[in-house]
């Protein structure tokens, strides 16, 4: 369903699909993550993209189609930045802000915050050492 | 930030939780589940999924104990990220209270 403005109101695979296709476009193209990216998926997106729609559908549909671990896939992403997390969900959030109404897009910006800020504790927090973290110069 | 097995999944492990946990990030003790803190990434997707209403989010208060717990077992628990049949009596046991004290078992399940 298309709600009045235009966006859509609820979660489905074809939205997810939408939403993953659009932010991964933002994300090649931004100064800051586009490097790390390309560094990390060298070759063909589509892997990635198909892995990503999994993943939200998971997340958001609760339809276990995806199996992972994206702590280890993090860990072995050269040139990280706590940082980095705070300019993805950025973008992020500006793409489910075009796509969907305020409710859903909050739903997913919920989602993303949480698990952004899991990923970015199990990559960089060290309990001998400040939290949050200083920015990395 | 992680997600926690409490109390109310103690006799009952009705595994729905290990199906869309999108990590697998659950081990199986002879009568609970656990949730391993490192592996967790905090998706909350298990949450509305368990039927005994056994898992919370680590920043609600007073589950500290229940943490300590979740992190001693899932490191020698097997894990589990697919669903059996429920115990026959996990209906009889769903809101029983303090069921760690009379219940749990340190006892490994057979995970996967």
């Amino acid at each position: 369903m298309i709600a009045a403005a235009g966006k859509l109101d609820h979660v489905s695979e074809d939205a997810i699909r939408q939403l993953v296709d659009a932010f991964y476009v933002k994300v090649r193209v931004d100064p800051e993550l586009a490097p790390i990216f390309a560094r990390a998926i060298p070759g063909d997106w589509q892997p990635h993209l198909t892995r990503m729609y999994a993943f939200w559908s998971s997340l958001m549909l609760a339809t276990g189609r995806y199996k992972g671990n994206p702590v280890a896939k993090h860990l072995v992403i050269p040139g990280m930045k706590p940082e980095l997390f705070a300019r993805w969900l950025a973008l992020f959030d500006a793409t489910c802000g075009e796509l969907f109404d305020h409710a859903t897009s909050e739903a997913f910006r919920i989602k993303a915050e949480r698990i952004a800020e899991s990923l970015r504790l199990a990559l960089f927090y060290r309990p001998d050492r400040p939290w949050p973290p200083e920015p990395t110069p | 930030m992680t997600f926690v097995v409490t109390d109310n999944c103690i006799k009952c492990k009705y595994m729905d939780c290990v199906e869309v946990c999108p990590v697998d990030c659950f081990y199986e003790g002879e009568n609970m589940l656990v949730i391993h803190p490192d592996e967790c990434i905090d998706c909350g997707v298990c949450e509305p999924e368990c039927p005994a209403d056994a898992i919370s989010a680590d920043t609600e208060p007073g589950l500290e104990s229940w943490l300590k717990l979740n992190a001693e077992y899932a490191s020698v628990w097997p894990n589990i990220a697919i669903k059996r049949e429920a115990p026959a009596d996990a209906k009889a046991f769903d809101g029983v209270a303090n069921k760690l004290k009379q219940y749990f078992s340190p006892n490994p399940g057979q995970g996967d």
